[in-house]
């Protein structure tokens, strides 16, 4: 009896590759004949390049090629319109205008990484500047985007017979106005982004880190002027996503472009000072929020408005309502309102929980205040004002056990033990303090493809084109293969990272785990339908001539007739390596619902009472994210989410210079991201409560097939969700001190 | 730093055009000399390079170098020892983190001019073949990475940092590993394998 691995403490299937340095990221790959390119990038941020001198790098030793801006020897392609919204709106070096600090206005490439580098550092640049939008409160304001599903971005919702949310708000027994500021913040992901780029004929290879391979390849394809099929993106390892490497920006155009007019694989790595300009940001974003409640803490109102940064050059359309004001109370009265300035400054993008972190941490910490003004437990209020049903649509949730988190965390963490008053608990030179926040995150199922093989050595083969960036999704693919095929874990070897796969589903929204499953336990009934053809179509079989329907699978054999065996063996009988099937399952989910994984969180922090240092001491994180397909990658996933918070309330900032729009940080000494040091213990508990409406093609178990892997919902940003806030409630519960600018540094405390 | 003529060449073997030739002869005259060069003298590479001999995971290599090349572009570019990683190339993460001469070092601030004659242990060199260093094993048991690529920087200073005295508290072991920067934020699994590790390596 095979038990199914689902939900079990898995160790990843790419751990023993990962801790012995052979798995291979996008730089790790050889090349013959390779050359190596380095950037050079723009010293202002808004204006028009007068002269490039390129003659000193041409004559330095081991160049290859200079390509700079607007001199045309690199012909790369705009976007089509309908790709327009994954990518920057400009083409990088097809004209000499600069809009941003930091943006690649030309490439050196030459024979070893040290001359590229130092041959880059003699170029040299004139430029006409001119002053550039900076300042996100100068504005002018305008409305942000639509929502991806292309509906107006503010949402108003009112009770019969209230005129505006203004009016609601003053009708309201207590009000809670409060405005929040968050800096740019960056992704930072451990691998700077590396591109090796090799042509054969008219077709090229890229290694590369992309969450979305066969996506990259229809946008790199309209950069590069040649047809999606004509590129492979390969990225079996990546170091770290986070949404920086969702969509296709500079790099990969320029090595490929680079490794086609050359002649020569091009390897093209950007420095970690190049990634805080060239991959996406965070949105520097302000927000006021008003809570209009009665004297027992019952919502009345919540208005909720935006403005966030927007890049000239393209990016983030950032609407911090978006799954948190909309999504978790229960209000009569809903006010949602994003806009954006537009600046000029190096693109965004989407970076974990891209707009439900940053809104989460202005509603939770206005709930807070909220529950000071009203005198109720945090807890209590939230449970108060508990949604069945979607403030802004009406539509009931797929599943939700946001309340079972709440209790379940409280209980894990002591939380009754509490004392609202601030400054209430001291040690030593030590206050502490307590708080905590709700979490949502959407779940939207993506479109994805999966082949299945089985081989006649008893093992069998799950290939989709997705892409693992530490979410442990080589492993997620594996399990899931392994439940749906009744096999040991160890005869399913998983496929992803590559785009000559089945299209997989994107690395993005939380969306891998719940995308695939329902496309792997699909391939799964096609190709154990395929073997039973074989076995009744062909001559060499014992149950040749045979109805397929008297034959059954179970746990890797077939059974019929009175006689059994293995799949491997019936192939090896038949002489055949393999059978296979390809299944496809569309995005979407059924209607009717509104489809979220919840969360809540619990912070103890220390704040020293002297030198306001701030230490956080304990976390506890209980998730409701539907079936939990591997318990140790998912809690994983929600522990380096909810330090994600923690680091984003503490620690990162990165500044916009107003007068010269450079953003001020550029290094990881000077961008803090949190270290070991920084981080305790972290207490994360998971439901494991399948969602009934998310159980795939096949619904229950029907038999054959495992199905124990439907019903999961994503869990990959929801730790991010509402966990800043939970800090700065602590923080306001140890010190009495209410910061709502990020992050919360000492100095703010003094 | 060893100068093209400096008088280690001649007993070698090194030249400029490149190692391969005088290989063999070398080879065998220097028994244990297991040398896998790099063919960094092509016309182009070869003005201004500097002999460097350094033992990389037990193996011996006589190599041609850039000057300015540091000991992770060498391991990386010229050895194809790719598991050691480049996070930030100024020492602020701590991803290329490898062993000189036992300690630990960042690869991305050593020149590989100044390794001439010591040992480098690299994440590759750490297992006994196919079996895994407890350190390496106490990773995947705690699932201590996530997007991995931090990892074999982290399993070096882990090594090393037991080697430099175990650590007694799991305070001391955050403090001592703070070099090394994990996104993924796997920091306490890491925690908890560092102590495993630590234990099965007494």
């Amino acid at each position: 009896m095979t038990v199914s691995p689902v939900g079990r403490e898995v160790a990843r299937v790419d751990g023993r590759l990962k801790v012995t340095g052979a798995a291979r990221y996008s730089g790790d790959y050889p090349a013959t004949n390779m050359s190596y390119a380095h950037v050079v990038t723009s010293t202002v941020a808004r204006g028009t390049i007068r002269s490039i001198d390129t003659a000193a790098a041409l004559a330095a030793p081991g160049v290859l090629r200079v390509y700079a801006a607007g001199d045309g020897r690199l012909r790369l392609y705009p976007l089509a319109p309908e790709f327009s919204f994954f990518g920057e709106n400009y083409i990088p070096l097809q004209d000499t205008t600069v809009r941003y600090y930091g943006q690649i206005i030309a490439v050196v490439v030459a024979e070893s990484v040290e001359q590229a580098r130092d041959a880059a550092a003699l170029i040299t640049v004139a430029y006409d500047a001119q002053p550039p939008r900076a300042s996100l409160a100068d504005g002018p304001r305008e409305p942000s985007g639509p929502t991806s599903s292309g509906e107006l971005s503010s949402v108003t919702v009112l009770a019969p017979g209230v005129a505006s949310i203004d009016e609601a708000l003053a009708a309201s027994e207590v009000v809670v106005e409060a405005d929040f500021e968050q800096p740019v913040q960056h992704h930072a992901a451990m691998e700077p982004h590396t591109v090796l780029a090799e042509w054969d004929g008219d077709r090229v290879t890229v290694h590369a880190g992309a969450q979305m391979p066969t996506p990259f390849t229809i946008l790199l394809g309209q950069r590069l002027g040649v047809l999606p099929q004509q590129v492979r993106l390969i990225g079996r390892y990546v170091g770290g996503g986070f949404g920086a490497r969702v969509i296709v920006w500079s790099e990969a155009p320029l090595a490929a472009a680079a490794a086609r007019e050359l002649g020569r694989p091009v390897k093209l790595a950007l420095t970690r000072e190049q990634m805080f300009t060239l991959v996406g940001h965070r949105p520097h974003l302000t927000q006021r929020v008003r809570l209009g409640a009665s004297r027992n803490g019952v919502l009345s109102a919540i208005s909720h408005e935006s403005v966030a940064e927007r890049p000239a050059a393209g990016g983030w359309n950032m609407l911090p309502g978006e799954s948190t004001s909309d999504t978790l109370y229960n209000t009569p009265n809903l006010r949602i309102k994003p806009q954006w300035v537009i600046l000029d400054m190096p693109g965004s993008w989407a970076m974990r929980a891209p707009d439900e972190a940053p809104g989460a941490f202005a509603l939770e910490t206005a709930m807070d205040e909220l529950a000071v003004a009203t005198g109720v437990d945090p807890v209590e209020l939230r449970l108060r004002n508990y949604a069945t049903v979607s403030p802004s649509t009406g539509r009931p949730w797929s599943s939700k056990h946001l309340d079972e988190c709440y209790r379940d965390g409280a209980r894990r963490f002591g939380w009754s033990a509490r004392s609202a008053r601030p400054r209430a608990r001291v040690d030593g030179e030590w206050l502490f303090g307590t708080g905590m926040s709700s979490a949502a995150y959407p779940a939207a199922r993506q479109a994805a493809s999966v082949r299945i093989r089985l081989l006649d050595d008893d093992t069998a083969v799950v290939s989709t084109g997705t892409s693992d960036l530490g979410t442990g999704a080589w492993t997620m693919v594996a399990v899931a293969g392994a439940d749906a095929l009744g096999l040991p874990l160890e005869r399913v070897t998983p496929e992803i990272g590559d785009s000559a796969l089945p299209p997989g589903a994107p690395a993005v929204g939380s969306g891998a785990t719940h995308s695939t499953v329902p496309a792997v336990v699909a391939a799964a009934r096609d190709t154990i339908d395929a073997l039973k053809q074989l076995a009744v179509t062909h001559s060499g079989s014992p149950w040749h001539g045979a109805n397929a329907k008297d034959l059954r699978y179970k746990q890797g054999r077939l059974h019929g007739n009175g006689r059994s065996m293995t799949f491997g063996k019936l192939l090896r009988a038949l002489g055949s390596r393999g059978v296979d099937a390809t299944a496809s399952e569309p995005a979407g989910a059924p209607s009717g619902y509104t489809f979220h994984t919840f969360g809540a969180h619990f912070c103890e922090v220390r704040v020293n009472r002297f030198t306001r240092e701030i230490r956080v001491t304990r976390f506890t994180t209980v998730v409701d994210a539907g079936r939990i397909i591997n318990a140790r990658a998912a809690r994983s996933q929600i522990v380096g989410g909810v330090i994600f918070g923690i680091s984003g309330a503490l620690l990162e900032e990165n500044h916009l210079e107003r007068d010269t729009g450079r953003l001020a940080a550029s290094t990881l000494a000077d961008y803090l991201v949190p270290v070991n040091a920084d981080i305790p213990d972290i207490d994360v508990h998971l439901l494991d409560r399948p969602d009934p409406h998310l159980t795939g093609p096949l619904g229950e178990d029907g038999g054959e097939v495992g199905t124990r892997s439907l019903g999961a919902r994503g869990l990959g940003e929801i730790g991010t969700v509402g966990s800043a806030a939970a800090v700065g409630n602590a923080v306001f519960n140890a010190t009495g001190i209410r910061i709502r600018k990020l992050p919360i540094t000492l100095d703010k405390l003094l | 730093m060893n100068p093209d003529n400096d008088a280690g060449q001649g007993r070698s073997g090194v030249s400029r055009r490149g190692f391969l030739g005088a290989g063999a002869v070398a080879a065998a005259a220097a028994a244990p000399l297991m040398a896998t060069v790099a063919d960094a003298s092509t016309a182009a590479e070869g003005e201004g390079l500097v002999t460097v001999r350094v033992t990389v995971n037990g193996d011996r290599h006589a190599m041609r170098v850039d000057p300015r090349g540091t000991l992770l572009d060498t391991l990386r570019e010229k050895l194809e020892l790719t598991g050691t990683k480049k996070g930030c190339d100024r020492g602020q993460c701590g991803a290329c983190t490898v062993h000189v001469d036992g300690r630990r070092v960042l690869s991305c601030l050593t020149l590989a001019a100044t390794t001439n004659g010591r040992e480098v242990t690299t994440i590759e060199g750490l297992a006994d073949g196919e079996q895994l260093h407890p350190m390496q094993q106490a990773f995947i048991d705690h699932d201590g990475f996530q997007c991995g690529f931090c990892t074999p920087g982290q399993i070096m200073s882990a090594v090393a940092m037991v080697d430099e005295g175990p650590a007694r508290t799991d305070d001391e072991i955050r403090e001592r590993m703070s070099g090394n920067i994990c996104r993924c934020s796997a920091y306490p699994f890491i925690v908890d394998a560092v102590r495993d590790g630590q234990e099965a390596m007494r």
